[in-house]
């Protein structure tokens, strides 16, 4: 077990703190290019008209697409010399995993902006503001959907798990490796959340002392 | 009149005797090729009518080479080396002529020989049978190989069962990617096959399958030999010389007498040790063209003497012509390139049939299991005993925690250590996984919500039901996002659509169309289940304001 236990801090450890850099590059990447996308989309939709109805369709096709099935057709449906005015259209893998996450972040964008736009127009300041803590937990729900990226040979966090286990061949020393793994996806995720609930509690109680 | 008797006799046993001898000539392919090339050079003065006169006529032999395919055909500057090369070099010293090379790829090297713009194709070309009928297949064949799997040495690797829901790192089109899929493991899918050794370095690729010969450069590097080692061969393809089906008889008679010799008097077997490529099929084939039943000039059509073609000829559907007539419809009417291989073959609209079953029996399997995990976590998180609480909680952080492809993995590694891998075995882990990770959030939500009921109305019956219809939006977002996730069920070798797919497009065409399918299909399921779960939630909220 000790063995198991320097391995793991000497030679596992580092290889999975870049690999997990790599998870946080992807989501980074993705949240902006949704907020681009989404804050588009919500402020059409938010003053209606036919932009706001295909902004809504849209916005309902991109909420439906699986992310993975998304990722595969970018990686696969494009052809590798394919260019739109000179520019090559052809995907990597990082970038097919980042792509392949903006349906959701756009979505997730939009419903959270035409929120943020309704409060505005109430008057609530610090509730449209509440747009920004949605926007943290976005992004930590895309570190962990990066870890798609294993399926295409991405070299992230969880696929640097997985090469690690293939080399151990017991059941029991695989277990203690992916329970270190979820440990340290797990660590960041449990603060960002914490810190979620901490600014929604502040927003909270400025909120009611603003109304008070 | 004894004398005279005598001489009749002599001269009828040397009439007889003669043919006799002439016949037993006539049966090596030696004296054979001998009066071929005689018989063809001695009419020079017509027009030739085979490639052969034009070639033996003019003293040049055009013959297509491969530019970079170490060990076999290599051109660096002005030379050209490899096994290939040294074959081609040997032919036309035998045939008395010069050659002109020619450079050709695996897409032209048969276009060429029918645009009469080469003589003779050496290019590392498989025998199959699709390609009987596109080249004149030189017989016997002058090299054998086959998909060599690759893998770390230090992996232990039994036979095909160790095959089973791991990923093996191909090139699109290989005809031997379909053999790998009847294993049940999971396909990377690659375009050249000169990314696969680095992948192999870089852990990308815990396995890689690829033709032995293209892997036989790699392990003359000590280092690469060192890390890696072949686990298993399988689908053996023959390599053949190949002329044009038409104006070649002649020229393809020569190389098949030719080839007999090679192999006979050990010159592939040379050739091959010089350049230091295996050598195991052609020290079998020596000795089988050594053999008096081989070595003689009819040897080459016999069929206990040379190797029949790889069969690469999928069964095609009862359907096959009428997709392939839409196909060259929609190209010509509509202007789009559309290729439907999963509908034209057998194989490939089994995968998809089953695909497609598979898909919808794990989203089903995934809805039910949210469900019935929301329900049970829900109740355990909300029991006033914390014996039952705290384990709910700390299952559920555990699962937040971890990415769902981790989460999966996991699964499928604990189902595998109770019972030996099967599609229905990756169907149910993936099924518990996806349900899982998906209910227990959802059951957080039930929890909440049955928290702040209790706050307002204090502990009454039918709490629970309230909390369902109260946390109902929490319950449809996990159920969708649960059948959202189906498709990484395949990363554990679920057989479903994606996986299908994928394995459809590793050894046929149409990629484009297949994932443009794939995507239209799974949006389109997705949204009719985000309709079902929004009826669903529109029931459960109408009751509540009815209660």
């Amino acid at each position: 077990m000790s063995a198991m236990a320097d391995r793991i801090f000497s030679d596992f450890l580092p290889v999975l703190l870049a690999g997990m850099v790599v998870n946080f590059q992807i989501a980074a990447l993705a949240l902006v290019l949704g907020l681009a996308l989404g804050l588009l989309l919500a402020a059409a939709r938010h003053y209606g008209g036919a932009a706001g109805a295909f902004a809504t369709s849209l916005i309902a096709l991109m909420r439906a697409a699986p992310t993975f099935v998304v990722m595969f057709f970018l990686l696969n449906a494009i052809p590798r010399d394919a260019t739109l005015l000179g520019v090559p259209l052809a995907v990597g893998g990082i970038l097919a995993v980042v792509l392949s996450l903006v349906p959701y972040s756009a979505a997730y964008a939009a419903d959270a902006g035409v929120e943020a736009l309704q409060q505005m127009r109430g008057g609530s300041t610090l509730g449209a503001l509440l747009f920004l803590p949605n926007m943290t937990r976005a992004f930590f729900v895309l570190v962990m959907s990066s870890s798609a990226g294993a399926a295409i040979g991405v070299s992230e966090g969880i696929a640097v798990i997985l090469r690690h286990a293939g080399q151990l061949p017991a059941l029991s020393d695989r277990l203690v490796l992916f329970a270190f793994g979820v440990l340290c996806f797990g660590i960041p995720l449990q603060l960002g959340f914490a810190l979620i609930r901490f600014a929604q509690r502040r927003l909270g109680r400025r909120l009611t002392g603003t109304r008070s | 009149m004894a004398p005279l008797r005598f001489a009749w006799a002599l001269a009828a046993a040397l009439f007889l005797l003669v043919p006799s001898a002439g016949a037993q000539q006539e049966r090596s392919p030696d004296s054979a090729l001998a009066s071929l090339l005689q018989e063809v050079k001695a009419a020079c003065a017509q027009p030739p009518a085979d490639r052969l006169g034009r070639i033996l006529c003019g003293g040049h032999i055009r013959i297509g080479v491969r530019d970079f395919y170490p060990l076999f055909a290599k051109h660096e500057g002005e030379t050209r080396s490899g096994y290939e090369i040294d074959v081609a070099r040997a032919i036309a010293a035998r045939l008395g002529v010069e050659i002109d090379f020619v450079r050709v790829r695996a897409a032209n090297r048969i276009p060429l020989l029918a645009e009469n713009r080469i003589d003779l194709t050496i290019a590392t070309m498989g025998h199959n049978t699709q390609r009987d009928s596109q080249a004149r297949f030189i017989r016997p064949h002058y090299y054998q190989s086959e998909t060599a799997l690759i893998a770390p040495r230090g992996l232990a690797f039994a036979g095909w069962q160790d095959v089973a829901a791991r990923t093996i790192c191909v090139t699109i089109g290989n005809g031997s990617n379909a053999e790998i899929v009847d294993y049940g493991a999971r396909l990377m899918l690659f375009e050249e096959a000169a990314q696969l050794p680095e992948r192999l370095k870089d852990e990308t690729c815990p396995m890689a399958a690829q033709d032995d010969s293209f892997f036989a450069a790699y392990f003359t590097d000590p280092a690469f030999a060192a890390a890696f080692s072949q686990k298993i061969g399988f689908a053996q393809v023959p390599w053949g010389m190949a002329v044009a089906r038409t104006g070649s008889d002649q020229l393809a008679r020569a190389l098949d007498l030719l080839s007999q010799i090679f192999h006979r008097d050990g010159v592939f077997l040379e050739i091959a040790g010089k350049n230091r490529i295996a050598t195991s099929f052609l020290e079998k084939q020596r000795v089988v063209w050594q053999g008096p039943v081989c070595n003689v000039d009819t040897g080459a059509a016999k069929p206990t003497c040379i190797l029949p073609p790889r069969d690469a000829e999928l069964k095609p559907t009862g359907f096959a012509a009428g997709v392939a007539a839409f196909e060259v419809w929609s190209r010509r009417t509509l202007g789009i390139e559309i290729d439907l291989p999963m509908l034209k073959t057998a194989p490939a609209w089994s995968l998809l049939q089953n695909g497609v079953i598979n898909t919808l029996i794990l989203i089903a399997g995934a809805l039910a299991a949210t469900l019935g995990f929301a329900v049970l976590t829900g109740l355990a998180m909300a029991a006033p005993s914390f014996v039952l609480r705290w384990p709910a909680r700390a299952l559920t952080v555990t699962l937040q925690s971890s990415p769902i492809v981790l989460t999966l993995v996991i699964a499928a590694a604990l189902a595998h250590a109770i019972l030996p891998y099967s599609p229905a075995v990756a169907l149910g882990a993936s099924i518990v996984a996806l349900g899982l990770s998906n209910g227990s959030n959802a059951g957080q939500a039930i929890s909440e919500a049955m928290a702040s009921l209790r706050a307002e109305q204090g502990d009454r019956p039918g709490l629970f039901a309230a909390a369902l219809r109260r946390s109902a939006g929490q319950i449809v977002a996990f159920l969708v996002n649960a059948a959202k996730g189906t498709p990484i069920a395949s990363f554990i070798g679920a057989p479903e659509l994606l996986s299908a797919l994928t394995d459809i497009t590793s050894f046929a065409s149409g990629r484009v169309t297949t994932y443009c399918l794939l995507l239209v299909f799974y949006t389109a399921l997705i949204m009719g289940v985000v309709w079902l779960c929004n009826r669903l939630r529109l029931v459960l909220e109408r009751r509540g304001i009815g209660a």
